[in-house]
């Protein structure tokens, strides 16, 4: 009963800001500022987890093979792997983690302090000055943070395969983009713009709704981020069914 | 008084949360040009009051009129027209962290007017100015004191020159002195500006200190609502008690 109510408030919460959306102006500047914000500071956690992720998923790859006698399918196995379904998930989960629970926080503090209640009595749109640039700014960039996860995964996996695990970069290289079409790359942007869209609507919706004090704060980024990242996960699978599939 | 004297008109207005009363048919004519101040103990539902009259609650039945609009059943569109015609000065200052002071103050200009920057700017320090803070435009918000603060967001209230301020409890969390330079400053601000204010308080000292008009909410119900000295003097019971109790204080 509570999930349902969730849902329906959600709706009417998703129905609202559309229409704020429809009827204002584009609020270019601050969509700029947020993907600013929201590109840069997750730019360094996300360079050095995706690297870490790449070495291990060729490590891994290359100790699965290996009693096959297939250890050269590495290039193969991260490009699957990796391209298709680790990359998107993961920027995913660290932009749910960092940029959610910021969008979460930040409104949740603006509605116990009433200053959302300030914006709607100076006849300012909240969900259209709240939401709108971040969710403008949020779909700028998860596609381009997981474009960039790509490359720098597929990199220190061709680095840790051909350095550590004594592979030939051009039987990885070849092996990777046999199975991995260039239109991956496109469907991979697909799913970070639905990712973006899921981690920013739930995001703010949880900080609207935010109770008061400290802890409702804390609840509402908790949940924020919770709710995103079990959401985008069953969205990737369904995504990858479709798009793959 | 006419319809057309008062600048908002609350008819039998009914609100409640769960199974609690919070408004019981409170009924009451708020003048044009005049300060009006609705007293009370806290959770009698002079915030929820408030909010009707900005449109931000909706009641469960009743009308609230600002002018030929009804914020009872106004659309949105509607409402954020009527709300263009209001100043808030909010409990807390609700001023934006990340803005400094002037950049608060001059907020609702980038958004309601053509103004350019140094427009803005210069409207924003004459609003800084007639609150008595003429060098803080550049001041970051968390470097202000409580009663700054409160100044400030009374500078943002009426920076559109609106026809109505509304203020919820201009003086909560200040200390006696800085109550009183608020209040002078509301007295002052009316003379000069000429509009209407509509402050809620439990401060009975700033009541009569400020008001033309005084009512006083009790248990989701207005009990009393008079000229100031005739409030004053007033012979309902809870009125007598809340005076005495306060002044005492």
């Amino acid at each position: 009963m509570e999930v349902l109510a969730q849902v329906g408030a959600f709706g009417q919460f998703v129905a609202r800001f559309v229409r704020s959306s429809l009827t204002h102006p584009l609020p270019v500047r601050r969509t700029m500022e947020e993907a600013y914000r929201i590109g840069v500071r997750s730019l360094p956690i996300l360079l050095i987890i995706s690297t870490f992720v790449g070495t291990n998923l060729a490590v891994q790859g290359y100790n699965a093979f290996l009693p096959l006698g297939g250890q050269s399918m590495v290039g193969m196995f991260v490009a699957l792997a990796g391209v298709r379904e680790m990359a998107p998930i993961m920027v995913a989960s660290m932009v749910a983690a960092k940029a959610g629970t910021e969008m979460a926080s930040q409104i949740a503090v603006m509605r116990i302090q009433e200053q959302i209640d300030a914006l709607q009595v100076m006849a300012i749109d909240p969900y259209w000055y709240l939401v709108t640039p971040r969710l403008l700014g949020i779909l700028l960039v998860l596609p381009a943070l997981t474009m960039i996860s790509i490359f720098v995964l597929m990199a220190a996996a061709l680095g840790v395969s051909v350095a550590q695990l004594g592979l030939s970069s051009h039987e990885f290289l070849v092996n990777a983009s046999n199975a991995a079409r260039p239109i991956d790359l496109f469907f991979c942007t697909i799913k970070a713009s639905v990712f973006a869209v899921v981690i920013c609507l739930v995001s703010c919706f949880y900080g609207f709704r935010s109770g008061a004090g400290a802890t409702g704060v804390g609840r509402a980024t908790n949940l924020a981020v919770v709710v995103s990242a079990v959401v985008c996960a069953v969205l990737n699978y369904v995504l990858s069914e479709w798009l793959f599939g | 008084m006419t319809p057309e004297s008062a600048a908002i008109r609350i008819v039998d207005l009914h609100k409640r949360f769960g199974d609690l009363v919070v408004l019981d048919g409170v009924s009451m004519d708020i003048p044009k040009g005049r300060t009006t101040t609705i007293l009370g103990p806290s959770g009698t539902g002079k915030s929820v009051l408030l909010k009707h009259i900005v449109g931000l609650l909706r009641p469960d039945s009743g009308q609230v009129w600002v002018g030929d609009v009804d914020m009872a059943v106004a659309s949105e569109r509607q409402k954020l027209q009527v709300r263009k015609r209001f100043g808030m000065m909010f409990q807390g200052g609700a001023l934006f962290e990340d803005l400094t002071a002037g950049e608060n103050v001059s907020f609702p200009l980038r958004y309601h007017t053509r103004m350019t920057e140094a427009q803005r700017r210069e409207r924003a320090n004459e609003k800084l100015a007639l609150v008595e803070l003429p060098d803080v435009y550049d001041r970051p918000t968390s470097a202000l004191s409580g009663g700054m603060r409160k100044r400030v967001a009374l500078a943002r209230a009426i920076v559109l020159e609106p026809e109505v301020v509304l203020f919820d409890e201009p003086n909560s969390g200040l200390d006696p002195l800085t109550s009183t330079t608020i209040d002078e400053l509301i007295v002052r601000m009316k003379e000069r500006l000429g509009i209407t204010f509509v402050i809620i308080t439990h401060d009975i000292v700033q009541a009569v200190a400020v008001s033309d008009q005084i009512g006083m909410l009790w248990k989701g119900h207005l009990v009393a609502y008079a000229e100031t000295p005739a409030f004053v003097d007033s012979e309902v019971e809870i009125v007598r008690q809340f005076m005495a109790r306060n002044l005492h204080r």
